[in-house]
């Protein structure tokens, strides 16, 4: 009798430390998930703004400079591309990732030989809400940066969670997948060189 | 072979030490400042005088607005682009309250014989809207970059932060209830608690005495008002200090003696977060 009660004591005390480890666990997955879901609507906006900035620019820039129609064509192109391209925020594979920021990289380069084409029309150069659409786009670029840099800080965070053992075993078990990260490379090539 | 092992041990500490050093100082920005301030002239460019005003201006700022300006200067940005380095600073260190993210990161290089000056203002999450990045690149340009062009490394970066407080008390303009740090705020309620505690004993005794009761109540309530009057003149004075700190520079050297707000100090900056916003110059 006496040893029976310590065996179910003993077994009662198992399964609550399991019951609790899963708990923390999985709680602690979800928390990391929704702070890389956050990350990445973060990113999104900082790229809409970008992409936003266009329609100030063509039309603060009309009829300072009709020769770079094609230019501006070029990037209004780009924008509808990088519009284009919807990344399911719930999967945020290292593909989709990928996808994403070689659509916006695109669109950041048509935009930066936009930008340097204009530093030819000294009027324009003069022209107050031309330069406060140019501080506008270095923040929106610092911004970009930034929130890439939180969202690879977030993407760690959840994806050490989800390899590390024993977590790793419940992350299979209840579908958690690793996230992709921002490459650091294209930022650079991506980012508009224009001095200011 | 004893030899050989020590000295591969010896060479493995070294690696190691190296690394660890290399690791930490991945992104070397300054570590946040131990006791808290707001002006961090790590690169000397102000007199003492000088940081003590700038520092009493922006705690006084902070006490009334919860605003939280900060200041660094630094020698080397350690090949980062100013934007990168100034919001790094201000996520790192977490400047701004972490309910309205109102912090301002004012981060400036001195021009030397073999580099540039440069120049950024970081502002936080909850100033985007109040200090739109054109207005900090207009900040750079016509206050901070003429200053510091004729080394007034002090009058550009006050200038600067008076339009920055200007601009970021329309949008945020919550006083600071910290009432553990704020030793004066403590001082006052002390004062206010022994006034009130004094009054109720008059008015009790007075209310015993029964033949005088109204003229101890009148007594009582004139104390009263004087108290009100007393702490009014303080909050007043302490608003007209720092509105003089708003429009002329030249009294900024003078005008900490009097400063309410620089009383207790500076708390420490909150939870602030940063996402890029700002802008950033060269001369």
């Amino acid at each position: 009798m006496k040893k029976g009660a310590v065996i179910l004591v003993i077994v009662i005390v198992a399964v609550a430390g399991i019951f609790l480890w899963i708990k923390n666990s999985y709680n602690g997955l979800v928390k990391s998930d929704e702070a890389v879901n956050a990350a990445w609507s973060q990113v999104e906006n900082v790229y809409q703004r970008r992409l936003d900035l266009i329609d100030n620019l063509v039309s603060t820039v009309k009829g300072y400079a009709e020769h770079e129609q094609s230019t501006l064509d070029s990037v209004i192109e780009a924008r509808a591309k990088a519009n284009q391209v919807r990344i399911d925020p719930s999967n945020l594979t290292p593909e989709d990732i990928a996808r994403y920021q070689e659509a916006q990289g695109e669109f950041g380069q048509a935009l930066s030989r936009l930008m340097v084409t204009y530093e030819n029309y000294p009027d324009l150069k003069a022209n107050q809400n031309f330069l406060e659409l140019q501080a506008e786009l270095a923040g929106t670029e610092n911004r970009i940066a930034t929130e890439r840099r939180k969202f690879n800080e977030a993407a760690r965070a959840y994806n050490t969670k989800v390899r590390s053992f024993p977590t790793n075993i419940l992350a299979s078990m209840f579908g958690f997948q690793t996230k992709g990260y921002f490459e650091a490379d294209a930022a650079a090539s991506t980012a508009p060189k224009v001095e200011f | 072979m004893k030899f050989l092992s020590a000295d591969s041990m010896r060479r493995f500490a070294v690696s190691v030490f190296l690394f660890t050093i290399f690791a930490v100082s991945a992104f070397a920005i300054p570590a946040r400042p131990s006791p808290p301030r707001l002006v961090n002239d790590l690169a000397g460019l102000f007199s003492s005088d000088e940081v003590m005003a700038l520092e009493r201006a922006l705690v006084a700022f902070d006490d009334s607005t919860s605003n939280q300006i900060t200041v660094v200067t630094v020698n080397d940005l350690e090949g980062y682009a100013p934007a990168e380095y100034g919001t790094e600073i201000g996520l790192s260190w977490k400047v701004g309250s972490e309910k309205f993210d109102n912090g301002i990161v004012v981060l400036v290089k001195p021009k030397t014989s073999g580099s540039p000056g440069q120049v950024n203002i970081s502002v936080g999450y909850g100033l985007e809207g109040a200090i739109p990045d054109s207005y900090c690149k207009r900040i750079i340009e016509t206050e901070m970059i003429p200053r510091f062009r004729e080394n007034d490394y002090f009058g550009g970066t006050a200038a600067a932060c008076i339009v920055l407080m200007q601009l970021a008390s329309g949008e945020i303009s919550e006083p600071r209830d910290n009432s553990s740090d704020n030793v004066a705020g403590n001082i006052a309620k002390l004062v206010l608690g022994i006034l009130v505690t004094l009054i109720i004993f008059t008015i009790l005794f007075a209310g015993r005495k029964g033949n005088n009761n109204n003229n101890g109540k009148r007594g009582g309530r004139r104390t009263n008002s004087g108290d009100n009057d007393l702490l009014k003149g303080i909050i007043i004075g302490s608003i007209l200090n720092s509105g003089s700190n708003h429009h002329h520079s030249s009294g900024w050297s003078s005008s900490g003696g009097g400063s309410f707000g620089g009383f207790g100090g500076f708390g420490g900056f909150g939870g602030g977060s940063f996402g890029g916003g700002g802008a950033s110059g060269s001369w």
